[in-house]
């Protein structure tokens, strides 16, 4: 029953998202095609034309409901700019992004949490403060300038544009290695960048739960205090941090528009870009739509997690 | 097996633990007696070296003749569980939320070594085997508390240590748990340590008992004589604090009170989903009566009070106030509340922390729109309540207040509206046995003067005995007895009043 009700908000926000693609770059004031051909030649003809390939003839609803169905079936329409059908434009740059983001969201979720539990306990000792102060600092940097910074100061160390070498051998082995030399860079940015969020949730959290009477349940047991600690303390702290984690999973998809521009990462974050400067409104829309459906699913699956590591909180 | 000597415990240059003498042999079991602050809890906590780390010990903790406070780490956690066990206030979070409770029995056996049976613990305590897979959540007070007995033997020690093994279960749990802590004890020849504030409590269990007062032990003897002959004056006090029922001494309640109702109950039922919470209920309060509703916890007093609050729908019947009925919504029912005030047991969690005494209790003029000086009005209302002058008060917050202090800040906060009835949810049961006459004393006198009402919502019967013109008792959802206190307290009719009076620990 709760898990039907569960299933049935994250359909419904999947639909709120369907239509907010939709009308948010429709209400947007100028005209799409005029905007699409700027600074070419064209004349009324052609724009009739354009208006007419891309369905912006048709009345609103009529072309609401083509998109709609259309994307049940899995269609985005069609890229002004690539002159391609957005959902390959999208699952061509999804690989890149997963790799990029996805490995330094797993490492960061790995080093914050880590970090966040040991300055907790031992909260206001140099340990607490420096790594607390350090990831504080790279939060409130500026990503691109970051990025930046490691490319000059690391020199020739590290590749800092591209996801590969156009000269690399062809096998497997080189290839992976050459993506993996190229991948240092920005994830290292990206993981300096968001390390603090995970470690201030864990760390706050922890706190919270370092006074808990449970605590004492568990030293008086006889308890080694880091099996108190991993045992009974984080397990607990854990929880808020969850949902947190899981939203930014979500948001992988999303990739990291910042990072990939400075870094010329093939990624989604990049065609995010791109479509932004075009402006590339069925890309956009694509976009909006995948990124935003990512947040909500993962969103659900952090529910549903929820209810296997807090048996307070009954999903199912 | 146990002594203290010269034990004293410093925060800073805080004292909390002043010079103590104490000795617990095998099989003797000992009492702690004290209030909130008296430093008992940090006594049974230095045992086993419990304390925070800004904690400074003096004095020696022998237990078995070995000193606690040297021990070094690996023996001190050698001797925690398996040579002193303490059971904690289960029914607060001593339990790991988000672990089956089984699994935290067990786990000083395996860390110990020790062999033993979850499913035997459980059965000693009296609790079903399957309820090892029950998260703390999942069980109620007393089946938590249990849980922390059964979990506090696992390892077979010689001295248990109970602090306020029972504080926050209703008598009759009360009873069980203890019966069980008693028979227990009596089994295997424990020493037991128990800390309470209530000394009725102790007296049940205890042969000895000592009293703590600011970290001082101020008495210590026999627990019959003590209590019967306190030498020390907080004894004194603390065995006067506790009413006893039938005893006119402790009857404060102005007796010969007739009046006409202000609010009437008719037939009320409340359904929760399929459970029906509250079956057809009748029930009176006169003006300026005070009525006590008692029950033990899940009798369905609470959800009573809060439908007669207009804060939850009823599936039948009516609540009638002044004659007319309460209205169900809008600004008719907005007026209503603002003449029926609600103060809860627990002042500390009523009262948001980073508002002053003077936001507290202005808050209910700004929401009513009550005309007139605010400043005049709340400072009237703090000194009702008897906290005077009120501009020693007015920007305190509440961590500044003691217990009994914030719960007439609370009290302030429903005077200031000028309420005709005020409902009050266990209003004392979270205080200090000195602070808990005063402001029984303070209800009756808010009657005296302002002519107020009150429905006392509780589970303990000795105050329904000292502050009651009438007593109603409800269990399972209905009233099965109701009338004058000395009629109900002292000829009960019904078996379920009985009941709870024979649960009721005799001092």
């Amino acid at each position: 029953m709760r898990l039907a009700s569960r299933l049935g908000g994250a359909a419904l926000s999947l639909v709120m998202v369907a239509v907010l693609g939709f009308f948010l770059f429709r209400v947007v004031p100028g005209d799409p095609v005029v905007s699409m051909t700027r600074g070419r030649p064209t004349t009324a003809a052609m724009q009739a034309e354009l208006r007419a390939q891309f369905g912006l003839d048709r009345p609103l609803h009529e072309q609401f409901w083509g998109y709609f169905t259309s994307l049940l079936r899995g269609d985005l329409g069609t890229s002004f700019t690539f002159r391609r059908p957005v959902s390959d434009v999208i699952l061509e740059r999804l690989g890149p992004t997963l790799l990029l983001v996805g490995t330094s969201t797993v490492i960061a979720v790995g080093l914050g949490l880590w970090l966040g539990v040991l300055a907790a306990w031992r909260r206001d000792s140099a340990f607490d403060r420096t790594t607390t102060g350090v990831s504080l600092t790279l939060w409130a940097v500026p990503t691109f300038w970051l990025g930046m910074l490691l490319m000059m100061v690391t020199g020739d160390l590290f590749p800092s544009r591209g996801m590969r070498d156009t000269d690399t051998a062809p096998d497997f082995l080189s290839q992976a290695l050459d993506v993996g030399h190229h991948l240092v860079l920005p994830s290292l940015t990206l993981v300096a960048v968001v390390c603090a969020e995970y470690l201030l949730v864990m760390r706050s959290s922890l706190l919270e739960e370092m006074h808990a009477p449970y605590l004492t349940t568990a030293r008086a047991k006889g308890l080694r205090d880091d099996l108190v600690r991993r045992r009974h303390a984080v397990p607990n702290a854990v929880l808020p941090a969850i949902t947190l984690v899981f939203l930014r999973f979500g948001l992988v998809v999303a990739g990291a528009i910042t990072t990939e521009t400075v870094f010329s990462w093939p990624g989604l974050g990049l065609l995010f870009y791109d479509a932004l400067t075009g402006p590339d409104y069925f890309l956009l829309q694509g976009l909006l739509v995948v990124t935003a459906g990512a947040v909500v699913v993962m969103n659900l699956l952090a529910e549903l997690l929820y209810g296997v590591l807090d048996p307070r909180v009954k999903v199912v | 097996m146990l002594e203290l000597r010269n034990l004293s415990v410093h925060y800073g240059h805080k004292r909390v633990v002043d010079d103590v003498n104490l000795t617990l042999a095998p099989g003797q079991t000992l009492g702690l007696a004290g209030e909130s602050g008296s430093g008992k809890s940090t006594v049974a906590m230095s045992v086993l070296r419990l304390l925070p780390r800004t904690a400074r010990v003096e004095g020696e903790i022998l237990l078995d003749g070995e000193d606690v406070a040297t021990m070094s780490w690996g023996r001190l956690r050698a001797v925690r569980w398996a040579g002193a066990s303490i059971v904690f206030q289960g029914a607060m979070h001593s339990l790991n939320p988000v672990q089956r409770v089984g699994d935290q029995i067990a786990e000083p056996m395996r860390l110990h070594g020790t062999r033993g049976s979850v499913r035997e613990l459980l059965h000693r305590v009296e609790l079903p085997p399957e309820k090892a897979r029950a998260y703390p959540h999942e069980l109620s007070g007393g089946q938590k508390q249990r849980v922390m007995i059964a979990m506090a033997l696992a390892c077979g020690p010689r001295l248990v240590i109970a602090d306020e093994p029972t504080t926050a279960l209703d008598v009759v749990v009360q009873a069980q748990v203890l019966a069980v802590l008693k028979r227990l004890v009596a089994e295997q020849d424990l020493g037991l340590m128990m800390i309470s504030h209530d000394l009725s409590v102790l007296a049940e269990t205890c042969d000895e008992l000592a009293v703590m007062h600011r970290g001082e032990l101020v008495e210590r003897g026999r627990t019959r004589e003590v209590i019967a002959n306190p030498r020390h004056p907080h004894t004194a006090a603390l065995t006067a604090a506790f009413p006893v029922i039938g005893d006119p001494a402790h009857r404060w309640a102005e007796p010969g009170r007739t009046a006409e109702p202000l609010l009437e109950v008719r037939d009320l039922t409340v359904d929760y989903g399929r459970t029906r919470a509250v079956d057809a209920v009748d029930l009176t309060v006169g003006r300026g009566e005070i009525v006590a509703l008692v029950g033990q916890s899940g009798s369905g007093k609470t959800t009573l009070a809060r439908t007669i609050m207009g804060l939850r729908k009823p599936s039948s019947g009516r609540v009638i106030f002044d004659g007319a009925e309460v209205p169900r919504s809008g600004k008719a029912l907005k007026a209503f509340r603002r003449q029926v005030q609600l103060v809860l047991q627990d002042p500390a969690s009523a009262l948001n922390p980073r508002h002053t005494v003077r936001a507290a209790v202005a808050e209910g003029l700004r929401v009513h729109d009550v005309p007139g000086d605010e400043q005049s009005q709340v400072t009237a209302a703090v000194e009702h309540a008897e906290l005077r002058p009120a501009s020693l008060y007015l920007d305190s917050l509440p961590h500044e207040l003691s217990g009994g202090q914030q719960q007439r800040v609370v009290i302030a906060g429903a005077l200031v509206l000028q309420p005709r009835l005020l409902v009050a949810d266990e209003p004392v049961a979270s205080l200090d046995a000195s602070v808990r006459g005063e402001i029984v004393a303070l209800l009756l006198r808010l009657r005296r003067e302002l002519g107020l009402a009150s429905l006392i919502i509780t589970h303990d019967l000795g105050l329904a005995w000292q502050i009651a013109d009438r007593v109603a008792v409800m269990h399972q959802g209905k009233i099965v007895e109701q009338g004058s206190v000395e009629q109900v307290l002292l000829n009960p009719s019904h078996d379920y009043t009985r009941a709870l009076l024979r649960a009721v620990p005799q001092v």
